[in-house]
């Protein structure tokens, strides 16, 4: 036997161990693929509890708060349930800036903001939601100040004041995995706590979803908990959804990617600030593609210095947006609540953003930038259910969305105007609260049949039930396998997409119907993981449907804008035959009703 | 390991409620908190920094290996 | 310093109350924090060490009394008190104090959500030693006044005191093991011998002087204040 052939051997034993080692953490982990459902409670000895409210928000966020206290306000009954806690569950305790337009200081008109946001967004924004956001901002912003909320870190207690204030009440650590259409109106929702072995029932004659957008539990952005819930449960009832080829380009290290505290500089202690007109064009997607182009490692990439020279080709950024990055300096991270501060693309490449943390810091920072920290979350305020109007509602009468949840194209496909992102969740849900108020007031309370509640009941604890099946985390793992890597979901090309799409298409049909649970954690993970499949879905079909490339949607296949077909959103909706469905909407259009 | 220890918890269940993805229990028996769910983990440290009494220690690691954008 | 039975004692009392905590601190495996952090646990460590040395700074400890003036033990005594005592009891403000040099959760929120989880048997411990405490202390600085006017004798005063110390001693020692972030065996152990021995001391004085009130006056009796 050969030396070569001697250490191969050895290698493969190796791996052997090395295999049996992982599988053993993976499985302790609940990683494990199929297997037998250790069951740790009995699922028949769930109970049910009942509630009634006027309006429902779901979430509880910067949209879910502002959409509670402004439909209470409105004189409605309000009930918010979150999946979290109040300000401490999806992205709004990472966000720090808040745009905040304040006639007194800006130079530029309301007008002339959003016709700056227009041409960085390359048309891709709609104007009213727009708009609208410079108009409310400032009294979002004071109402907050006087709740604490620019005082402190954390956000749960400034939140807490108006709620406890007028006594809404609050549910929190609920799972809603249901949305109830009765008569073709909203009738309510259900789903589970996670502390306790109940299930719930909502009757509400509307409902706003604050549920933030999602993306597939990726390494290096907080977002591991917003999976799409909302969308994918509203498409499910019939509601129409967009925005799901854009993508949000945030970026990790290369040393510990999934260490989102420790990647973000001193971003997630920071106390959040205000800041005023300052509109970009912030792809993110144009480091994925470098990294694409010169292969790892590269400049800016992992193990790689600064940015030297340029990549020919590649997403495009409108002239006038154009950035001159200097060198790594080790400068503020992002820049949401430090107007003037850049982001140093030279050796970390932050898409800065204000809503949402901006990149990690340049230099002093173990291992180098890396793309795709935020893997499946699209543009802020881009994906989510398409608005008939401009007060937040969706095609389905009774159910409205605000801020990630709601694809108003606010900034377009694009990051545009630095800490729009939180701002925007608070203008959207005090808007969505009334307009919900209102519709409650001229509504009846709906019935659900005992039946239908007892069907949704038995579906949600369907997957406790499962002697065996997948376990969700793995499923989860083998999706992120499929549309993490940076040639799938940000460097696109036709081939490739339908390759995922069949991949995905295997996960939805043969594994989201067969995933167990053993304990009500276990049982939000099914669901979160069935509804990451979905979008994963949306994503690569409304990717493969855009056959141009613009703002943050890149084809290798199709590089250019086409200003003659593609002055268009992308909507998806659930057709007859329950089969995904997706049509154009021109840019400056409403859907038509 | 994500969270890597608590200690000196004295079981107010801050953490518990501020982890968004559902990390940390209480323990029935000793009435404090303990990492159920760790692969899980976002290392967000909220809980550490909800946290009264600072008993969390956290680590950038993840335990398991994670999938990135690129290679 | 001359190796002499005095010196000796010093030394001893050193190593056991300081030295032996400082060394089960370094042999744990405990989370090293920041400088600030650690700073503020070591000092709590020794001070909790130095104030269950007071059961030994104190007339029950007849052996010590052989070596030293009484002034002297009793001077030792009040520096401790005025020392390791005002720390300790700080401590339940130092928890929280650097959250005003972190994100986080403010100070203030912090204190009131910890003092007031009354569910938890350590923090209700913690409370009651915290009380029991400050109750000695004050009772301590204004003793000659207090007996004046209960007038009460001198020895009734120190079963006061002596009564108190058993009392707060159990507290604060059960309260560390149960929450402390640096109990581990070691220091468990540690944390309880100490104060048996010390409890033991006391107790046998007790024993002696109680049934013998009107016999001859102890030899300790220039200990009094």
């Amino acid at each position: 036997m050969t030396a070569s052939a001697e250490k191969s051997t050895m290698n493969r034993r190796e791996f052997i161990a090395l295999t049996a080692v992982a599988t053993g953490e993976l499985a302790a982990f609940g990683m494990s693929g199929w297997a037998q459902n250790k069951l740790e409670l009995d699922p028949d000895s769930v109970t049910n509890t009942d509630y009634v409210t006027d309006v429902l928000v779901v979430g509880g966020g910067m949209a879910g708060l502002f959409a509670a206290v402004k439909a209470h306000d409105a004189g409605a009954s309000t009930l918010i349930v979150s999946k979290g806690r109040l300000g401490s569950s999806g992205l709004t305790p990472f966000a720090k800036g808040f745009f905040t337009y304040d006639p007194a200081v800006e130079s530029m008109s309301i007008d002339e903001f959003t016709n700056a946001i227009s041409r960085s967004a390359l048309g891709t924004n709609n104007p009213v939601y727009t708009r609208q956001l410079a108009e409310h901002s400032l009294a979002r912003a004071k109402e907050l100040r006087e709740w604490g909320f620019f005082d402190q870190t954390l956000a749960n207690r400034p939140f807490m004041v108006p709620i406890q204030e007028r006594g809404i009440p609050l549910i929190e650590r609920v799972v809603i995995t249901h949305l109830i259409k009765e008569n073709g109106k909203i009738a309510g929702a259900a789903g589970f706590r996670l502390d306790a072995e109940e299930t719930i029932t909502i009757v509400a004659k509307t409902i706003i979803l604050c549920t933030g957008a999602g993306a597939f539990k990726p390494n290096g952005f907080p977002v591991c908990d917003l999976t799409h819930d909302g969308t994918v449960m509203a498409y499910q009832i019939g509601a129409k959804v967009t925005g799901k080829e854009w993508n949000d380009g945030h970026t990790t290290r290369s040393v510990n990617p999934a260490a989102c505290y420790d990647n973000w500089g001193d971003m997630f202690n920071r106390i959040p600030s205000t800041n005023g007109v300052e509109v970009h064009h912030d792809l993110g997607v144009d480091l994925n593609y470098r990294a694409y182009v010169t292969g790892n490692p590269v400049s800016g990439g992992p193990g790689g210095g600064p940015v030297t020279e340029e990549v020919a080709g590649g997403p495009f950024v409108p002239e006038e947006f154009q950035r001159d990055f200097g060198p790594p300096s080790g400068g503020p991270p992002g820049e949401g609540d430090a107007p003037g501060g850049r982001p140093d693309r030279g050796g970390g490449p932050p898409p800065g953003e204000g809503g949402a943390p901006g990149g990690p810091p340049g230099g002093g920072m173990a291992g180098s930038t890396m793309g795709g920290a935020s893997a499946g979350m699209a543009i802020h305020k881009a994906e989510g259910l398409v608005p008939v109007d401009d007060r937040c509602a969706s095609n389905i009468p009774g159910l409205y969305a605000a801020g990630d949840a709601l694809g108003s194209y606010m900034s377009g496909g694009i990051y545009t105007q630095i800490g729009s992102s939180l701002a925007g969740s608070a203008v959207q849900g005090a808007i969505a609260g009334e307009a919900a108020a209102e519709y409650a007031a001229q509504s009846k309370v709906p019935a659900i049949p005992d039946t239908r509640l007892k069907e949704i009941i038995n579906d949600i604890l369907a997957p406790l039930r499962r002697e065996e099946g997948y376990g969700p985390a793995w499923v989860t793992q083998t999706l992120q396998g499929i549309m993490i890597p940076n040639f799938v979901l940000y460097i696109k090309r036709a081939a490739m997409l339908k390759a995922a799409l069949a991949f995905v298409e295997e996960l939805r049909d043969h594994h989201a119907p067969m995933l167990r649970a053993a304990n009500m954690h276990e049982l939000r993970l099914v669901f979160e993981t069935r509804n990451m499949i979905l979008s994963a879905e949306m994503k690569l079909r409304a990717s493969l449907m855009r056959t141009e490339s613009r703002c943050s949607h890149y084809r290798l296949d199709y590089p250019d804008l086409d200003e003659e077909n593609w002055r268009a959103w992308i909507n998806i909706f659930k057709g007859d035959d329950g089969s995904m469905q997706l049509e154009k909407q021109s840019f400056d259009s409403w859907p038509l009703q | 390991m994500t969270i890597k220890s608590i200690n000196g918890c004295i079981g107010c269940e801050e953490c518990v409620k501020s982890c968004p993805c559902d990390v940390i229990r209480m323990d029935p028996d000793s009435k404090k908190a303990v990492i159920a769910f760790p692969a899980d983990c976002q290392i967000c440290h909220l809980c550490r920094m909800y946290c009264p009494v600072d008993a969390i220690e956290m680590s950038p690691e993840k335990s398991i290996p994670v999938i990135t954008s690129w290679g | 310093m001359k190796l002499n039975a005095k010196s000796c004692t010093i030394i001893a009392a050193l190593a056991v109350f300081i030295g032996l905590p400082l060394l089960i601190y370094a042999l744990g495996d405990f989370p090293r924090r920041s400088v600030l952090k650690e700073t503020i646990s070591i000092l709590t460590l020794l001070f909790f060490s130095l104030m269950l040395a007071q059961f030994f700074m104190a007339r029950s400890n007849e052996p010590l009394l052989k070596l030293f003036k009484p002034k002297q033990i009793q001077n030792v005594h009040k520096v401790i008190s005025y020392t390791a005592v005002g720390f300790i009891l700080l401590h339940p403000f130092f928890i929280v104090l650097p959250r005003y040099f972190e994100g986080g959760v403010k100070p203030l929120d912090a204190f009131v959500t910890m003092i007031t989880t009354f569910d938890s048997l350590g923090i209700l411990l913690g409370i009651g030693a915290w009380v029991l405490l400050l109750l000695m202390t004050i009772t301590a600085i204004f003793r000659i006044g207090l007996i004046k006017r209960l007038q009460v004798k001198y020895p009734v005063w120190r079963y006061f005191h002596g009564g108190l110390a058993v009392v707060f001693v159990i507290l604060a020692v059960w309260h560390a093991i149960e929450l402390g972030r640096h109990t581990d065996t070691a220091m468990s152990v540690y944390f309880i011998t100490l104060p048996v021995i010390g409890v033991a001391l006391l107790g046998r004085y007790y024993w002696r002087t109680i049934p013998h009130k009107t016999a001859k006056a102890p030899a300790i009796q220039g200990a009094k204040s």
